[in-house]
């Protein structure tokens, strides 16, 4: 585990050309800027042909809370149901890394969060 | 439906990384490139090396995901540590960061004052920046230092075309003193560390300044040989020889009283050297007279050999304690550690000085004295003094007072409270009850009431009233309906007016009369009836 210690590369255009399994997980709170970055990542990857499977849509998880509305025990027992929607989007690549560089350098959505799985070959 | 046989990514084999925001401008990858301001931080323990996604400078090795929920942190923390230790080499900033500082106004001294700035961009982390469409920046004003640097001479630097000449110009004026363009009234304020006319002299106050204020000026001060009260060097001479003496014997007199005390107590005369101390007034002197009043058989009763010390600084004290001191021989007393009661001390034959003994017995004979007298004091009365008139034949008493009149014709009654009134009249009314030879209580009268029991004053004049009103009734006889000739139904008329009207009256005088009765008769009822309503 020498991350920090890059060794000169003599095979850095062997990695580059070598074709990786590549899992993108996107998460988030809002769906409008999730479907934005899954759609503008679907399009620079079929702009440099690669093989994409996605975006598969995760079961949305919805976390509640129900609380009493009441700041003090008085009254009708009225509650409020908060929910917070967590939406995942998958997309799997086989491409190289350096492409996956450049794919994932766009403007990324506030909000959204980005993970890359690379497979160990 | 079964598995698939195939993952597409085990994540036990794989790198994860997670795309994180570069924080802060430090980080040399940083750029407003479209994936500059990202950067992908590995996140996970797999012992599997991707030699991807990494990029130059930054993200580590396994510690990342510590760090994982603050994306920020360990950006800053390795990419701060490279800018610093190349900027620790004198100014050697990058131009750009160079020129960032000077434009905010940061002086150019090789200190990267950025990284206490923060930008404001869209970055990762929590931080988002709306922009306010109805700002109006140009309405806020702007944060200007007025510095006045025309006549500053700045050392000339070479002429060296390839350096910017702006950053060594700069560089050099860094020690040149620029003079603040504001008010010169401001200025001259803001200069002034003397600021004394705006301080009080209550603000000079020293620790002890209720001492200081009590001790009075005047021969009996004292003091430690100090030169600040040249006013009176020699009365201060004898009493500095007196108290030094007395310093000198104290040293020696350890006869078991605590000497720390004492001790103590003249350092804290030492202090009195600064303050002239206080006249003495009138007042003061009526105080001291009360004081010795008051307290004075104290004094003596504790003014035994061992000194009469008292808790408070008293002018008179310092006196005192040297003709104490002066009276007494320097004697040599012989003391061990241990104390020993002054009975002790009688009986122990072999003690050696004769006059620790006499001090004892002296001692013994003084705590009976006081015991003594202490509880003797408390069977005494208090003696008044009571003024007597010393004319014999005047004898005002107060009854006689009250009146000329003799006792033989007036006859003062006792004060009693009104019930008793009440039930004097009651127990008559009864008397007459128990004396009535009808055992019927005939009510009688428009009110009905029992007239023979109403009181002896009513009585008369509801028997006279009643009389009147009956025999008035019965003397117009009703002549013959629609017969009547108009006086007499006028007369008629007017008499059962009149009946009513002093029906009226006695009613209203009864109740005036029975209203104590009747708050009584309520009184109880209120109490003996049921206190509460059941709820059940």
């Amino acid at each position: 585990m020498d991350y920090p210690i890059k060794p000169t590369k003599p095979g850095l255009e062997e990695s580059s050309e070598e074709i990786l399994r590549i899992r993108i997980t996107l998460t988030s709170k809002n769906v409008k800027n999730l479907e934005k970055v899954c759609a503008e990542l679907i399009r620079g990857a079929k702009e440099k042909h690669l093989r994409i499977k996605g975006p598969v849509r995760i079961p949305t998880k919805v976390l509640r809370i129900n609380t009493r509305k009441s700041p003090c025990g008085e009254g009708t027992n009225t509650w409020d149901q908060f929910e917070l929607r967590i939406h995942k989007r998958v997309i799997d690549l086989f491409s190289s890394q350096q492409v996956v560089k450049q794919i994932t350098s766009i403007t990324i959505e506030p909000g959204v969060e980005v993970e890359v799985t690379i497979a160990d070959t | 439906m079964g598995r698939k046989s195939k993952k597409f990514i085990d994540k036990k084999k794989a790198a994860t990384f997670q795309l994180m925001s570069r924080d802060s401008a430090d980080d040399p990858g940083f750029g407003d490139a479209p994936g500059g301001d990202r950067i992908f931080v590995r996140v996970d323990n797999n012992p599997c090396s991707v030699d991807t996604l990494e990029d130059d400078g930054g993200g580590g090795g396994g510690d990342d995901d510590v760090f994982a929920d603050a994306p920020g942190d360990f950006d800053d923390g390795e990419d701060g540590a490279v800018s610093a230790s190349a900027s620790a080499s004198g100014s050697g900033l990058p131009e750009h960061v160079r020129r960032e500082i000077l434009e905010l106004g940061f002086p150019d001294d090789g200190y990267n004052y950025l990284g206490h700035l923060r930008e404001i961009r869209n970055a990762g982390g929590g931080s988002a920046f709306y922009q306010n469409p109805k700002a109006r920046l140009d309405l806020v004003p702007k944060d200007v230092k007025a510095y006045d640097a025309s006549r500053i001479q700045v050392p000339k630097v070479e002429g060296n075309p390839h350096n910017e000449s702006i950053y060594s110009v700069a560089a050099n004026s860094v020690n040149v003193r620029v003079q603040k363009a504001v008010d010169p009234e401001v200025n001259a304020l803001l200069d002034d560390s003397d600021l004394s006319r705006f301080g009080s002299d209550v603000e000079d106050l020293e620790e002890d300044f209720v001492v200081q204020a009590n001790h009075p000026e005047g021969e009996d001060s004292i003091v430690g040989g100090n030169s600040q009260c040249p006013r009176m060097p020699a009365a201060m001479g004898s009493v500095i020889n007196g108290l030094d003496t007395a310093a000198g014997r104290e040293r020696q007199i350890d006869n078991g009283f605590p000497h720390e005390i004492r001790s103590r107590f003249v350092e804290r005369n030492d202090k009195f050297d600064d303050e002239k101390p206080r006249e003495r007034r009138p007042l003061d002197e009526q105080f001291d007279l009360l004081e010795c009043q008051e307290y004075g058989s104290e004094d003596d009763d504790n003014d035994d050999g061992y000194g009469g010390y008292m808790a408070e600084e008293d002018e008179s004290l310092a006196l005192k304690l040297k003709q104490a001191f002066d009276d007494k021989v320097v004697d040599d007393l012989e003391i061990d550690d241990k104390y020993r009661v002054p009975a002790d001390l009688l009986k122990d034959n072999d003690v050696k000085s004769k006059q620790l003994q006499d001090s004892a017995a002296d001692l013994i004979r003084r705590c009976v004295e006081y015991a003594d007298k202490y509880e003797n004091e408390n069977d005494d009365k208090e003696v008044v003094i009571v003024e007597e008139s010393s004319d014999e034949s005047e004898v005002w008493d107060c009854e006689s007072i009250v009146s000329t009149y003799s006792n033989l014709d007036n006859h003062p009654g006792k004060i009693e409270a009104p019930m008793g009134a009440r039930k004097k009249k009651l127990a008559s009314t009864i008397s007459v009850a128990l004396g009535a030879a009808n055992p019927l209580i005939s009510l009688k009268g428009k009110e009905k009431l029992p007239v023979d029991y109403l009181p002896r004053g009513m009585k008369s004049s509801a028997e006279k009233v009643k009389g009147g009103s009956v025999s008035r009734n019965e003397q117009p006889r009703r002549k013959q309906h629609g017969q009547e000739s108009k006086e007499e139904k006028k007369e008629r008329k007017a008499a059962v007016k009149e009946e009513r009207r002093e029906a009226r009256r006695m009613k209203k005088e009864t109740k005036e009369l029975y209203r104590c009765e009747a708050q009584q008769a309520q009184k109880v009822a209120a109490t003996t009836g049921p206190s509460s309503i059941p709820l059940m």
